[in-house]
């Protein structure tokens, strides 16, 4: 794995450095350098992912695999941050201001990054669903000959696709029109049926008042650069690792249909004059910016893939309501080349959506082993301060 | 429209079909969109399988027949059987649906409920029938020291009925299974596979949806589930153990079989895709509780619920590997897998806190009168019950305990000999290292009664209590083994007498032999002046011994007579002798009433108020001398 990759040799450097160094004085001026190096690092992966194309349907910016790599990043980040807190954590430090207030403070941003991972799983069974949906929209469209049977097929499922993309929007349009109409029983003189399924089925998996906006909300609680005397050494490494943490969550958020994202801060608190931050504030920047503007319209989530599929959709939802046999030549090929790129993302999301279940769930995992190993630090140091009786 | 000429197609036949097709359109039709086929009759619905099948034929003979006509009409008519068939699919999806919902209800109370158990009453109901309600079943004693003893929850499963093996249900008669295997089929070899796929998940899944609010299933969040009081969270444990076994023994189970029978002709791989469509994120729903448990934070009092915990889902394993078999369903049987050995760690790792709170374990303030710690009694309780869930914890526990070591000169930690406890199970050095760690914080205890008397006392009192409880466990005493008590029995005797070293030495001291005769004569050579004053000082302490050591307490019957008795052997002879001795002395002096004040009767009648732990007055003991 490349996080303990990552973490063996990071940590290999820095042991050999201290053993090297005098005890007292040099302690601290290995721990600022040390963190000085983690920075860089860190400010170098994520200018990696800064650079993705934005059109590259392989690895554009928000894609399921840059999503992946995302995660990769956070990864190996967390395993180098843990291994340093607790390498350089000892019991008087821990049960002094700040680190006093600042732990347990991790831990309970970790168990809403573990609400959110668990939240990101169930919405990327929704994507899931939508990929069903735009397959079927697909292979109608592929039907040789196409005609209107065929052109009814497709869009049927594709109006069921965006109304499963627009899940959580309660001011969509789309949305109420369906609810208004659907009932569940067949009596009652009903007549517009939904053309796909009904919505109670897709409805989340998660509690009820449970709010991604208001989770990643409370994550940034608290969350401030340590200043003065405090601005190097194990206060300025948590600070980093809250920062991380609440970064990738927010941008998960973003990507994925999760319940309830009205209101989605855009502001993270990212420093913005330090070297080590701009590209990290850069790929917050970008991804606000886009957060904004797709807002106001209500969509399901940034994740390229999707916004593909909306805006494909939305075009052969067009092209299969004005099609009438034999149809159009040249309307016949732009959409023959639409539904090759609709195929295209669809084969995307065969291929990375279970990779990506599974990454999401080594990350929960990964968070509640460093969340044990901060909890038995507590304990060891609750153990060694108490009076023995 | 006329077809191509072919000898195996019956235009008659393909048109009346398309007819019928036509007629039930719902997007033409009022009339069509009004009624559903499938619940009008039989007949109806024979005709129009029968319809569908016509159009079917003739598609894939147009096909065929692509190559001997003119490629342009073929493709017209192809193009004109197509639509045909997609109007008939969409009716026929919307016949599924619709044959789906009506018999897709919660599964009803009889069949998740035994009527005839004694415990399914009122108050039971109630909670299966509130998701938000709190359960005010248990009492909410937060304070650590009060133990709630309530592990004997196995009864509480026969309100459900029995869960004990995978029960499959006939979820649908036998005539919607049919009637769905007809449309399905259809549906199927006309490529429609896949909407035939969605319209069956989003159906069924609203179903478990319902069943799993009647049996209590929440969504719970993880933080949810922190925030939660320990009390409240032990009853959701005990619903969701109840609940899982259903769901996995006869909800999901029915399910597979229905989707079995349903896609019956159909293929494997068609009923499985069903099957997870259907109940995949129900399943992660359920498992998500018992996951956030796994991953609260530790502490003593959980670990019964733990346990509880982690053997209902090793008991479900077999059944949730047998239920879901298929490759696509791995990711299901790996997370339950992860959380056992997330329970598992859990529950080790509550030992492990266990062990450390009970050495750390700081209240300084001395109990009165010498009596049995709280400490005492919670731990004793703690393993009383442990030793209950032996089964469990001797597969869980594999490691021995971390003991300090004799060597390392550290005062904070006792140690253990491991030599002498060969054989041992991890587990039952667990024990023995508890009641060691136990001992050792009271004996720091013991260190802050002023009186050391009274210090002895409270050692042999509290190991006097870990004998008896060890003894009253038939469990914890094969455990803990015979040797072990030996040397516990060993150590409250040695604290008795060290009680009585630390308080009748000096007492006794008064009524010894030496240092009363004037030099040389033995006669009659008595000293009058030491005599009185040996009575006086015996009086005196004898007096302050009883007022003081009246109010202490030996909580054990026995034992409270046993040492009494032991008290009274030396001390009632040794007095009685010295009056017999020496009285005549004091009488033939002036005042001897201050000086015997107690006869042997009443020194025996003040011993029956030692460790009673009641205050009694000097008064009292000098009334009954008169």
């Amino acid at each position: 794995m490349t996080g303990t990759d990552n973490q063996s040799s990071f940590l290999g450097r820095i042991s050999i450095r201290r053993n090297q160094v005098n005890a007292m004085d040099g302690s601290h001026e290995q721990e600022i350098e040390d963190l000085d190096v983690f920075q860089k690092q860190v400010s170098d992966r994520f200018a990696d992912l800064l650079s993705a194309p934005d059109d590259s349907p392989a690895d554009a910016f928000l894609s399921i695999s840059w999503i992946r790599k995302l995660l990769d990043v956070f990864l190996s980040c967390e395993a180098e941050s843990k291994g340093m807190l607790l390498m350089g954590c000892d019991a008087a430090q821990i049960s002094k201001s700040p680190l006093d207030r600042l732990i347990p403070e991790i831990l309970d941003r970790v168990v809403k990054a573990l609400d959110i991972c668990n939240a990101v799983a169930n919405g990327l069974e929704l994507v899931r669903h939508c990929q069903r949906l735009a397959e079927i929209a697909v292979l109608a469209l592929e039907q040789k000959p196409f005609g209107e049977g065929p052109a009814r097929r497709a869009k049927k499922a594709l109006v069921s696709l965006m109304l499963a993309m627009h899940l959580d929007d309660k001011e969509s349009s789309v949305q109420k029109t369906t609810e208004r109409s659907w009932s569940f029983g067949r009596r009652g003189g009903n007549k517009d049926r939904p053309p796909f399924g009904h919505y109670k089925s897709l409805s989340w998996q998660v509690a009820k008042n449970w709010s991604a906006a208001k989770q990643i909300h409370a994550m940034t609680m608290n969350v401030v650069p340590p200043r003065g005397p405090e601005a190097s050494g194990l206060p300025s490494l948590v600070f980093i690792m809250n920062l991380i943490m609440v970064f990738v969550m927010w941008v998960l958020i973003t990507a994925i249909p999760c319940q309830e994202r009205n209101g989605l801060t855009t502001h993270l608190p990212i420093p913005k004059n330090v070297n080590w931050t701009q590209s990290l504030a850069g790929l917050h920047d970008k991804i606000g910016d886009e957060w904004k503007k797709k807002e106001k319209k209500g969509m399901a989530g940034l994740l390229f893939e999707l916004q593909k599929m909306e805006k494909l959709g939305q075009s052969l939802i067009e092209f299969t309501d004005s099609f009438q046999y034999p149809g159009e030549k040249d309307k016949a090929e732009e959409a023959a080349k639409q539904v090759a790129e609709l195929a295209e993302v669809c084969r995307r999301m065969e291929e990375g959506l279970v990779p990506l279940q599974m990454l999401t769930r080594e990350v929960f995992h990964r968070l509640v082993k460093s969340r044990n190993e901060i909890l038995d630090l507590l304990d060891q140091t609750a153990k060694s301060s108490s009076p023995v009786v | 429209m006329e077809l191509p000429e072919n000898p195996n197609k019956d235009n008659n036949g393909y048109e009346s079909a398309e007819k019928i097709i036509l007629r039930w359109d719902s997007t033409a039709s009022e009339e069509a969109r009004e009624k559903m086929i499938f619940e009008t009759d039989r007949h109806e619905a024979d005709l129009y399988l029968h319809a569908v099948d016509e159009i079917q034929r003739s598609l894939s003979n147009a096909s065929i027949s692509n190559t001997t006509t003119a490629a342009a009409v073929a493709v017209d008519d192809q193009t004109k059987v197509n639509s045909t068939i997609q109007i008939a699919m969409a009716r026929l999806e919307d016949e599924f649906r619709n044959i789906l919902m009506t018999h897709s209800s919660a599964l009803e109370a009889d069949s998740l409920f035994d009527p005839s158990s004694s415990s399914f009453s009122a108050s039971s109901h109630h909670e299966l029938e509130d998701d938000d309600a709190v359960n005010n079943e248990d009492s909410s004693h937060g304070d650590l020291l009060q133990l709630q003893l309530q592990h004997c929850e196995s009864s509480d499963s026969s309100t459900f009925r029995s869960t004990s093996s995978i029960r499959e249900l006939d979820l649908m008669p036998g005539e919607a299974i049919s009637d769905l295997q007809a449309i399905a089929t259809r549906m199927i070899s006309s490529g429609y596979l896949r909407e035939c796929i969605q319209v069956y998940g989003s159906v069924r899944k609203s179903a478990i949806d319902s069943s799993f609010r009647k049996l209590g299933i929440e969504k719970l969040s993880i933080g949810d589930i922190q925030r939660l009081e320990w009390e409240a969270l032990e009853s959701k444990i005990r619903r969701w153990i109840r609940a899982a076994k259903v769901c996995i023994r006869i909800l999901f189970s029915s399910e597979k079989k229905l989707c079995e029978q349903i896609f019956e002709c159909v293929g494997t791989d068609i009923d499985d895709a069903c099957f997870m469509e259907t109940v995949k994120g129900p399943a992660i729903q359920l498992f998500n509780f018992a996951e956030a448990i796994s991953i609260s934070r530790r502490s003593p009092e959980k670990l019964f619920k733990i346990l509880d915990l982690h053997d209902a889902l090793m008991d479900l394993l077999p059944d949730i590997e047998a239920v879901f078999d298929s490759k696509s369903s791995e990711s299901i049987r790996v997370q339950a897998a992860e959380i056992l050995s997330r329970l598992a760690e859990a529950a080790r790792g509550i030992l492990s806190e266990f062990e450390s709170a009970i050495l750390r374990e700081p209240s300084r303030v001395p109990v009165p009168g010498g009596t049995i710690h709280p400490l005492t009694r919670y731990v004793m309780n703690y393993i009383s019950l442990i030793s209950d869930y032996k089964q469990t914890l001797i597969e869980l526990i594999m490691s021995k305990p971390s003991t300090g070591s004799r060597y390392s000169g550290d005062q904070s930690t006792p140690d253990m000999e491991f030599a002498e406890l060969e054989g041992k199970t991890p587990l039952a050095l667990h024990l023995i290292w508890i009641i060691v760690v136990l001992q050792f914080n009271l004996e720091g205890k013991s260190k802050h009664y002023r009186d050391a008397s009274l210090a002895h006392l409270f050692i042999m009192n509290n190991v006097h209590y870990i004998v008896q409880k060890v003894k009253g466990s038939p469990e914890l005493r094969e455990m803990i083994g015979d040797d072990y008590l030996r040397k516990l029995t060993g150590k409250f005797r040695q604290a008795a007498t060290s009680y009585q070293r630390a308080t009748w030495v000096s007492v006794l001291y008064c009524l010894r032999d030496e240092g009363l005769h004037v030099s040389g004569s033995f006669s009659s050579g008595v000293s009058k002046s030491a005599l009185r004053e040996r009575f006086k000082t015996f009086n005196a302490m004898f007096e302050e011994v009883h007022r003081t050591q009246a109010t202490w307490l030996i909580p054990d019957t026995q034992l409270r007579e046993e040492l009494r008795i032991s008290i009274s052997e030396k001390c009632i002879p040794a007095y009685r002798s010295f009056l017999g001795r020496f009285r005549s002395h004091i009488e033939s002096g002036r005042h001897p009433e201050n000086y015997i004040k107690y006869s042997v009767e009443d020194l025996e009648t003040a011993m029956l108020d030692f460790f009673e732990g009641y205050p009694v007055s000097h008064q009292h003991l000098r009334r009954r001398s008169q």
